[in-house]
């Protein structure tokens, strides 16, 4: 039994273990452990993606260590081809974001203890095969957050309008301890769903285990899925910016710190939608069929409401973060489609988006930190001052609007298609629009901060990208790049898993691809129960005693 | 691997290496002009890869070479090849994207000598970006990779309008070049989703269902109509002219805007199958020839004369297309190709000389500019159609099949057109290079031999290609024997009488009362309607929408979450009251919810 | 033993009355040592009912924690009126505010 994977999940941990002992004022010592906790990751996450057997496919790498046998419950670890590649957006974005933060001059220790520990319950969801720590993961991921905006964060003050104004006298809108209150308040709320669920799939499923194969494998009532599966959407959903309930991601994005924007972002966000498919779609298919066309409508809503928002925004992060819900309603839209084109995409989004909000944000901060301002309309002329970053902004705007040759055109053409082949026609045509409406806002924003005129006085100390800041920005952007050009180097992992992971969305739905668009939708016959998840807990048992 | 592919892949790959080394090795792109002569060389070993393959093609024109690998898998089938892919029609093409890009990246040499090193780096780096993407559009060898050249080329366009980022105006131009034609491509990503839909593949020669072919070639023609700047989506071409001159030239004169056409061509199997779209297609570019030709006869701007004389003779490539001549809308665009990048490099180095692009400071530079002149004045006949010179060849043939399709209103906007075109260019002639010199034009100074060679090298084209016509339309595979019938002779007619108007108002100063009948068309020019109405459409519709959902966002949804917050604390601070604080109360409850469980277990 | 359980419960009644009705800490404090008597009682005479030596040793732990209870009672009582000046018990609501 390779031990890979717990590797992965513990580096990051154990970094941020190591990092307790330090003096406060060992700085960059601190840096150093942090950097080299996520580089673990980030190279154990390249080991992984090059020892996993594209041709085999399915689940792989299994490890299995028992927690609470009487439970059923254990930590079990696999990966398959889209768990390489979230492994690898982690291993980037983590990497990255140390990078970005290396300057950072407030309590660094616990900043970066909760950065790792909580980049380690990401990884930690993207390789676990056991429901309940897979939940236990997913708290992990989602608890630092609320210290690292509420203590590191930016506030933003939000004037008093609209029906509920009298609220505004109570809270201190807009301010980063309200961010950080809402998001955590939000998801809490969207954890409880999830555990109703939880709970409801191991008792249902009777057979003492949480194994996702077993409890996959499992068909449920159909009644049960029914009201579960909204549970599992609006629960995970919620963390992935389903409307309404995206409310939190602009305030908490904008108030975030830079790596914390960019982790939070960059791969959190995508562990809501990948709860969605993983649970929700492949755990519950009939529910999923019984559902998914409110989930496609409001992914579509997604798409549009959000590029509008962003359109209309005039602070620079909130522009940015506006943006994700619009990318992410991509995302939930390519998992509505149920089809293998709209789920390549799906997953290719969540990579790419990653990638491309990771970028994003660092620059943000970056121009946040020389600027002293985030107005949009303040700014103008700074690509005199700060030619790379620009550069690379532009960059980050053309995946952002999905340009050939850019990681985000691959992932969003995919959806596009996979809905076109789908049964919700229309649903490629908001999202069509979206990807203009979104040319739109980036392009603009681009022109209006760095294009135009010398900047005027009041920018006096303007820098270009310090060393560490330029390394994560050309790690970024050359993923930007290559996956764009050559997507083969992630399909190729993900279009197997998708294949395997659709036959269980589909293996109990009476839904049939409509005839005339059947191209893309031509799932192979329903596997019986996946036969990949019941060997590796063979393999798993075998090896781990 | 054949050698032919090999030079189509350096073709391809030559470019894009380059823009890759410039891009990622700072220090080489601001040297400045090592950098140039490195994208110059790229692009001069790309052209005689082009040419050798054109030598091979019209020897043998019927071959077809193909070299794909996969680029998109799905449930483990191929989805999209990417590639190369050689015919007469994507060889031809090579050929002319090779041969203006050359001559206009030597022409940048010296048009853009007073730059600083890093910026004349961007440029190149730009140029060789630029390069690969064209390339990569005319070898595609399905749509998808069509699209990706596609989307490149627009993005520098994007870069390359902007490249005096500093200017607002040049900012301002650059994003409605990329946004007027992103708004155009979602008919091109339309396509190609149902294209996928139907068939699996993003192949052109697939087989559709009934039908289907007419619904692919509108979303196609939607793209092309931004692209190529048809009318009403053409509002970005003249904006598009805020970029360097010898950009004009390449991109949106020779080169990019006609990837539009060639997407026609391209899609050929689909557009003859979408009759109706064709019809479209031929009133359009009719519409659009006339509205951009009298336009521009009252432009004061050389350059926007010669951005809306391109848009009207992509009217007539676009209008031939739809009358189903193939040869005539893709020979048509071969030709204008040279001619018109003729043309602007000639402004180019007329721009040089005075600094400014006004016409008033021009005027009478023939003194100081002999050869700019005569480069000049054959590009502006070549395009007025004087018989001889390439442009009437290719004019003709389009004129002539849209008088065979059987439709006199664009064949009358068509022939209407050349009379005007002959008229404008004259105009232009007249007062850039004749009469009375301005102040400036008296201390014009001449170009350097890095612009008039490449315009030398463009004359011949501009003259002669149309006598190899004949050899030309093997490569598309279609027939052509020249003859003069009435439709010739009388664009010939319109063409000297245009020239002969041209001469008498601006020339000789005669009949004065024609320009300032003009002056609607200059209102409706200069105030710019089409414009207004799509500003006015993005600023009110577009940002009213975008603000009314952001105020939504931030003030009912948000507010709603906030006002869930408040009722939750609300209600605490009601609840809270129950706790009085006093001892006995609480014994009270407990005394009392004691009793209360004693009788219950009483009772029961 | 009826004689011995209406006394216990008598006394147990008029602890409960005097703890919610004594508003002084210290008529509290009595009220509670009526009963813990009562409670006394009643293990005293189950004791002496079913035999062995079992309740009185019983109540006679009991007594010794009254005592000890007494003593933290008090205590407390002379903390409340060092710190407010009374022993009002329902004064002393500050941890409601």
């Amino acid at each position: 039994m390779s031990h890979l994977l717990s590797i992965i999940i513990a580096a990051p941990f154990v970094a941020a273990l190591l990092l307790l002992p330090c003096r406060s004022t060992d700085r960059l010592l601190m840096r150093w452990i942090s950097l080299l906790g996520s580089l673990v990751s980030l190279t154990g996450s390249l080991i992984v993606a090059w020892r996993y057997d594209i041709k085999a496919g399915g689940l792989q790498m299994a490890e299995l260590y028992p927690l609470v046998p009487s439970l059923g419950i254990d930590i079990r670890l696999a990966v398959d081809g889209w768990g390489v590649s979230l492994l690898l957006l982690t291993g980037i974005i983590i990497t990255t974001g140390v990078l970005a933060s290396w300057t950072l001059k407030d309590r660094e220790k616990e900043f970066f203890a909760l950065l790792l520990i909580l980049v380690a319950g990401v990884f930690g969801v993207f390789v676990c095969q056991d429901l309940f720590v897979f939940f236990l993961f997913y708290e992990i991921a989602v608890l630092p957050m609320y210290l690292l905006i509420a203590i590191w964060g930016s506030s933003n003050k939000v004037a008093d309008a609209g029906p509920f104004r009298f609220i505004w006298k109570l809270f201190d809108i807009g301010g980063r301890e309200y961010a950080a209150m809402k998001l955590t308040l939000m998801l809490l709320v969207g954890s409880a769903f999830i555990l109703v669920a939880v709970i409801a799939l191991y008792q249902a499923a009777g057979a003492h285990t949480f194994d996702m194969g077993v409890l996959g494998a499992f068909k449920y009532d159909a009644s049960l899925q029914k009201w579960i599966f909204p549970l599992v959407w609006l629960g995970f959903g919620t963390l992935a910016g389903v409307f309404p309930f995206h409310t939190w991601s602009p305030d908490g994005h904008a108030s975030a710190p830079t790596a914390v924007s960019m982790l939070h972002a960059g791969v959190l966000m995508k562990l809501g939608a990948f709860g969605v498919i993983r649970i929700g779609m492949m755990m519950l298919p009939e529910g999923a069929h019984a559902w998914v066309w409110a989930v496609g409508l409001i992914a579509a809503i997604n798409v549009l409401y959000g590029a509008l928002s962003a359109m209309a925004q005039k602070d620079l992060k909130y522009i940015i973060a506006y943006s994700s819900v619009s990318h992410m309603g991509v995302v939930m839209l390519g998992a509505a489609t149920l089809t293998q084109g709209g789920w390549n995409g799906a997953v290719y989004q969540m990579f790419a988006h990653g990638i491309m909000t990771g970028l994003f944000f660092a620059l943000v901060g970056l121009v946040y930190e020389r600027a002293h301002t985030r107005e949009v309309g303040k700014m103008g002329g700074f690509a005199q001052a700060m030619p790379i970053v620009a550069a690379f902004f532009t960059l980050g705007c053309l995946s952002s609007l999905g340009l050939p040759g850019t990681a985000g055109f691959v992932a969003e053409f995919l959806v596009f298609a996979g809905a076109w082949s789908g049964p919700h026609l229309w649903w490629a045509l908001p999202a069509v629009a979206g990807a203009f409406i979104t040319a739109i806002y980036v392009l603009r924003v681009t022109r209006d901060v760095f294009w135009g005129p010398g900047p005027s006085e009041q920018f006096h100390d303007l820098l270009d990208a310090r060393k560490t800041e330029l390394g994560a920005l050309w790690i970024l952007g050359t993923c930007i790049v290559l996956f764009g050009l050559w997507p083969r180097l992630l399909l190729d992992y993900i279009d197997p898993a998708t294949t395997q992971n659709l036959a269980m969305a589909t293996q109990t739905a009476q839904l049939t691809p409509t005839p005339a668009t059947a191209v893309a939708a031509q799932a192979p016959p329903p596997v019986a129960p996946p036969a990949a998840t019941a060997a590796v807990a063979h393999a798993a048992a075998g090896g781990g005693r | 691997m054949n050698p032919l592919i090999s030079a189509a892949l350096v073709a391809l790959g030559l470019p894009a290496a380059l823009a890759l080394l410039l891009a990622v090795v700072p220090k080489l792109r601001r040297t400045g002009k090592p950098a140039a002569l490195l994208s110059i060389l790229g692009s001069l070993l790309a052209l005689s890869a082009a040419g050798w393959l054109a030598a091979t093609w019209l020897h043998d024109p019927k071959q077809v070479l193909d070299l794909t690998t996969s680029w998109l898998p799905q449930s483990g089938k191929s989805m999209s090849q990417v590639g190369v892919h050689l015919d007469g029609i994507s060889v031809s093409m090579l050929l002319v994207v090779a041969i203006v890009a050359s001559c206009v990246q030597l022409f940048s040499l010296g048009y853009l000598s007073d730059e600083p090193a890093p910026a004349l780096g961007r440029y190149y780096a730009y140029q060789s970006l630029f390069l690969f993407s064209m390339n990569l559009l005319v070898l595609a060898p399905d749509l998808m990779q069509l699209f990706l050249g596609w989307e490149l080329v627009g993005a520098t366009s994007y870069l390359l309008i902007g490249f005096w980022f500093t200017r607002p105006a040049a900012g301002k131009a650059a994003l409605k070049a990329f946004v007027v034609t992103k708004f155009a491509d979602s008919g091109l990503i339309l396509a190609l989703i149902t294209l996928v839909a139907w068939t699996g593949s993003f192949s052109w020669n697939a087989t559709l269902p009934a039908g289907g072919a007419e619904w692919l070639a509108l979303f196609l023609f939607i793209a092309v109509m931004g692209k190529s700047a048809q009318f009403p989506l053409h509002i970005w071409l003249p904006d598009a002219m805020q970029g360097p001159t010898p950009v004009s030239a390449l991109l949106h004169a020779a080169t990019m805007v006609a990837a539009g056409v060639y997407l026609i061509v391209r899609a050929d199997p689909i557009f003859a199958a979408a009759p109706h779209v064709r019809l479209f297609m031929t009133d359009l570019g009719a519409i659009t020839a006339l509205f951009a030709a009298l336009i521009a006869m009252v432009q004061t701007d050389i350059k926007k004369v010669l951005a809306y004389s391109t848009c009207s003779q992509l009217g007539y490539m676009i209008s031939g297309l739809g009358a189903g001549s193939l040869m005539g809308g893709y020979f048509h665009l071969t030709t204008h190709a040279f001619f018109k990048a003729l043309l602007f490099l000639a402004a180019g180095a007329v721009i040089h000389a005075v600094h400014s692009n006004e016409l008033s400071d021009m005027g009478g530079l023939w003194r100081k500019l002999k050869f700019t002149t005569v480069a000049f004045v054959i590009g502006s006949l070549s395009l007025a159609g004087l018989p001889g010179l390439s442009g009437f060849y290719s004019k003709d043939l389009i004129l002539e099949a849209v008088h065979e399709s059987g439709n006199p209103l664009a064949l009358g906007l068509l022939m209407a057109t050349a009379g005007l075109t002959a008229f404008y260019m004259t105009r232009t002639v007249v007062k850039a290079f004749f009469g009375k010199p301005s102040h400036a034009a008296e201390h014009a100074h001449g170009p350097g031999p890095s612009m008039t060679i490449p315009l030398l090298i463009l004359l011949v084209p501009a003259i002669g290609l149309g006598w190899l016509a004949g050899p030309m339309s093997k490569l598309y595979g279609r027939s052509y024997a020249f003859h003069l019938d009435t439709i010739g002779m009388v664009t010939i007619a319109l063409g000297l009488g245009g020239i002969a108007l041209g001469w008498l108002i601006y020339g000789m100063g005669l009949l004065q009362a024609l320009p300032r009948a003009f002056a609607p068309i200059a209102r409706i020019a200069n105030g710019s309607t089409v414009d207004d109405l799509w500003a006015l459409s993005y600023s009110k519709l577009g940002m009213g929408l975008a603000r009314a959902i952001a105020w939504f966002d931030r003030y009912i949804i948000d507010g709603l979450m906030n006002f869930l917050g408040w009722l939750f604390m609300w209600s605490g601070q009601r609840v809270r009251t129950l706790q009085t604080g006093n001892v006995q109360d609480y014994l009270y409850a407990v005394f009392g919810a004691a009793a209360l469980i004693a009788l219950w277990g009483g009772w029961r | 033993m009826t004689a011995i359980l209406l006394i216990s419960s008598a006394l147990f009644c008029a602890g409960v009355y005097g703890l919610l009705s004594q508003r002084h800490a210290v008529g509290v404090l009595i009220a509670i040592e009526l009963m813990i008597n009562a409670a006394n009682l009643l293990l005293v005479g189950f004791g002496w009912r079913t035999g062995g030596a079992f309740g009185q040793s019983f109540a006679l732990f009991t007594m010794a924690i009254a005592v000890a209870e007494v003593v933290v009672g008090l205590a407390l009582i002379l903390l409340m009126y060092r710190s407010r000046g009374d022993v009002q018990v329902d004064q002393a609501t500050e941890l409601a505010q």
